[in-house]
């Protein structure tokens, strides 16, 4: 995954089909009929993966067999019985800082995307239903967000708030918030249009009520498939900050700070750097299945 | 088709203001003050010292007028002194910026051939090669590529420790060597925007391989090969070079990470070292110029586009 934006740029190509005739995937009924019962497999895989995930962080506390912050005198030791993946060059345990590592990456990226899909929901909706000038003044705004690589806006907010975990979650939240809001306003667009939503609206039902009872339960789906995507970015950018050192401070351990730690000495000791890889390897890949899962069982347009 | 081009150009400028008020407010809104930073912390600043500055700086203007003085400056290519080095920041940003604009151009021409030809033979032979490279996609995409970066640092540490990729040498002492050191750094920015286009090719080729056209092409008989090289690829490459044009963003985000890693004196790593020494006039510099280059390109993409399929037009 390159930045965020490689599967960021795909939907939102998408949303925009009408304004770029680009590419859209040709999918006929039987086609669709196999993506879909192909989407139950990776949906069940990736609801496994993160049912781990969070096990293995929510009890990290039990499972870990050492205190994660606690030094030794063995330090850069390999795998053995006592330390499974090995000791850092601090001589403490890596298995141990990898479990509470976790914690804090992934709080940072849940709490960050509940607000980024809050402000999103409401600014897509404003934006898309309302129409007219609000509309154009948001898209107008979000073109000259769009325009700043998703990561320089990351390090120029954390550089400008100070690395703090309370700022990264409000960066990784502003910095994400034009995206969600851009996927929630394109179905939105089509969706006031339709039958019910018109009859309801004839009827004189509030325009609060017309929303929140009849648009956004239709625009649900696409969002769910972006929140899970986005939580995969928003790992990427956490442990990316962390690894540039502009992650939360230590001793506390999290996943971009260690592999950055262990380059120094990977050499000597692989594991040190293989354990953190691997670990922001499988949070990321299991958002992304989660994703792909839930956009083939939800028939939400879209590549993978 | 000049219609185009002007009409994107001009709504370049506003997106352009705009994201030149982003920089400045960014540099603005810090905590602390300015002049402060300025000053850094050595002993035997005074506060008229601060005040001469902040004159110096017309900080004690109103915000939009400071506002106004910073853009025409920036517009006739002053972007301010760094705090570290006391040098112009447009000197420094403009020769690392030739850096990493070859480091993208490389990546971009790797992701490329990667992704164009997975994407072609995913989309062509179909069955065990589609799953592979499908599934090989599938995994790459969910390696960041400050991961990839790292593991392949590591691998050529271990096992190809001779090799020494990693010198960066500038470009005018041996332009071979130098194109030599940016191949692996290239390869590990490239490859997560090459499963892009890859996955954006397979589907153009399927979409196309399904048009009339081309079944027309087969019933007279045209051989294989021509029927992919004058219908399939020609017309599935046009969105494909869309999509890659749409990924300089990331790929300009991307090489913060790869330059600081592979120690290439690229923008990247100019932004990173300031950062890390508070030198916000070269943080708001670098900022600026990352968004102007990928407003740039997004009008040359459209036009390009619009040159090449004559269905596209703008009222």
């Amino acid at each position: 995954m390159s930045e965020s934006s490689s599967a960021r740029i795909t939907l939102t190509s998408e949303q925009e089909t009408a304004a770029a005739p680009a590419a859209a995937p040709a999918s006929g009924p039987t086609k669709r009929r196999r993506r879909r019962s192909g989407g139950r497999g990776l949906l069940i895989l990736g609801l496994v993966m993160l049912t781990v995930m969070t096990v293995v962080t929510v009890c990290g506390s039990w499972i870990a067999p050492y205190d994660p912050t606690k030094t030794s005198a063995e330090s850069l030791s390999g795998p053995s019985s006592a330390h499974w993946l090995g000791t850092d060059s601090i001589g403490r345990d890596v298995l141990s800082r990898l479990i509470i590592g976790g914690r804090t990456t992934l709080l940072i990226a849940l709490i960050a995307v509940a607000l980024a899909v809050a402000a999103g929901l409401l600014l897509g909706l404003l934006s898309g239903y309302l129409g007219g000038v609000v509309d154009q003044i948001v898209m107008r705004a979000l073109d000259v967000v769009f325009a700043f690589p998703v990561f320089l806006l990351a390090i120029a907010v954390v550089a400008a708030l100070g690395p703090t975990v309370p700022n990264l979650i409000l960066t990784i939240a502003i910095v994400y918030t034009p995206i969600m809001a851009r996927v929630v306003r394109g179905p939105v667009l089509s969706v006031k249009r339709l039958d019910h939503v018109e009859a309801a609206r004839s009827i004189g039902i509030r325009e609060v009520t017309i929303v929140r009872r009849h648009v956004l339960p239709m625009v649900i789906s696409p969002v769910l498939v972006e929140t899970s995507l986005t939580l995969s970015h928003t790992i990427f950018t956490v442990t990316a900050l962390s690894f540039l050192g502009l992650g939360p401070p230590p001793p506390d351990p999290n996943w971009g700070g260690m592999l950055s730690e262990a380059r120094q000495f990977m050499e000597i000791a692989p594991l040190t750097v293989i354990g953190p890889a691997a670990a922001i390897v499988f949070a990321t890949l299991t958002f992304i299945v989660l994703a792909n899962g839930l956009r083939e069982m939800l028939d939400v347009a879209g590549r993978s | 088709m000049r219609r185009v081009a002007l009409v994107r150009l001009a709504w370049a400028v506003p997106i352009l203001l705009g994201v030149s008020l982003v920089a400045f407010v960014l540099m603005r809104a810090l905590p602390g003050d300015f002049a402060q930073a300025m000053a850094g912390t050595a002993a035997g600043v005074t506060p008229e010292f601060l005040d001469s500055i902040r004159a110096d700086l017309g900080l004690n203007q109103p915000l939009w007028q400071q506002y106004f003085t910073w853009l025409g400056h920036a517009l006739q290519g002053d972007l301010g002194t760094s705090f570290v080095t006391k040098r112009p920041v447009t000197g420094e940003l403009f020769s690392r910026l030739l850096v990493t604009a070859e480091l993208t151009l490389i990546a971009a021409v790797m992701a490329m051939l990667i992704g164009v030809t997975t994407g072609l033979v995913s989309a062509r032979l179909r069955g065990r090669a589609d799953w592979i490279i499908r599934g090989f996609n599938g995994l790459v995409v969910a390696v960041p590529n400050f991961v990839v970066a790292t593991l392949i640092v590591l691998l050529a540490g271990l096992y190809l420790p001779s090799l020494g990729i990693f010198n960066y040498t500038p470009f005018a002492t041996d332009p071979l060597a130098n194109i030599g050191s940016m191949l692996l750094p290239a390869l590990s920015l490239g490859l997560g925007v090459s499963v892009t286009i890859s996955e954006n090719t397979r589907a153009a080729v399927l979409e196309v391989s399904s048009q009339d056209y081309v079944m027309v092409a087969q019933a007279k008989g045209l051989r294989k090969r021509t029927i992919l090289r004058n219908y399939l690829v020609k017309n599935a490459l046009t969105p494909v070079i869309t999509v890659t044009g749409l990924q300089v963003a990331a790929l300009l985000g991307g090489s913060i990470l790869i330059e600081t890693i592979f120690t290439i004196p690229g923008m990247g790593q100019f932004l990173f070292d300031s950062v890390t020494s508070r030198d916000y006039p070269v943080v708001q510099g670098v900022v600026l110029i990352t968004a102007t280059v990928v407003v740039l390109v997004n009008v040359l993409v459209d036009i390009a586009y619009a040159r090449v399929d004559a269905r596209v037009s703008y009222e």
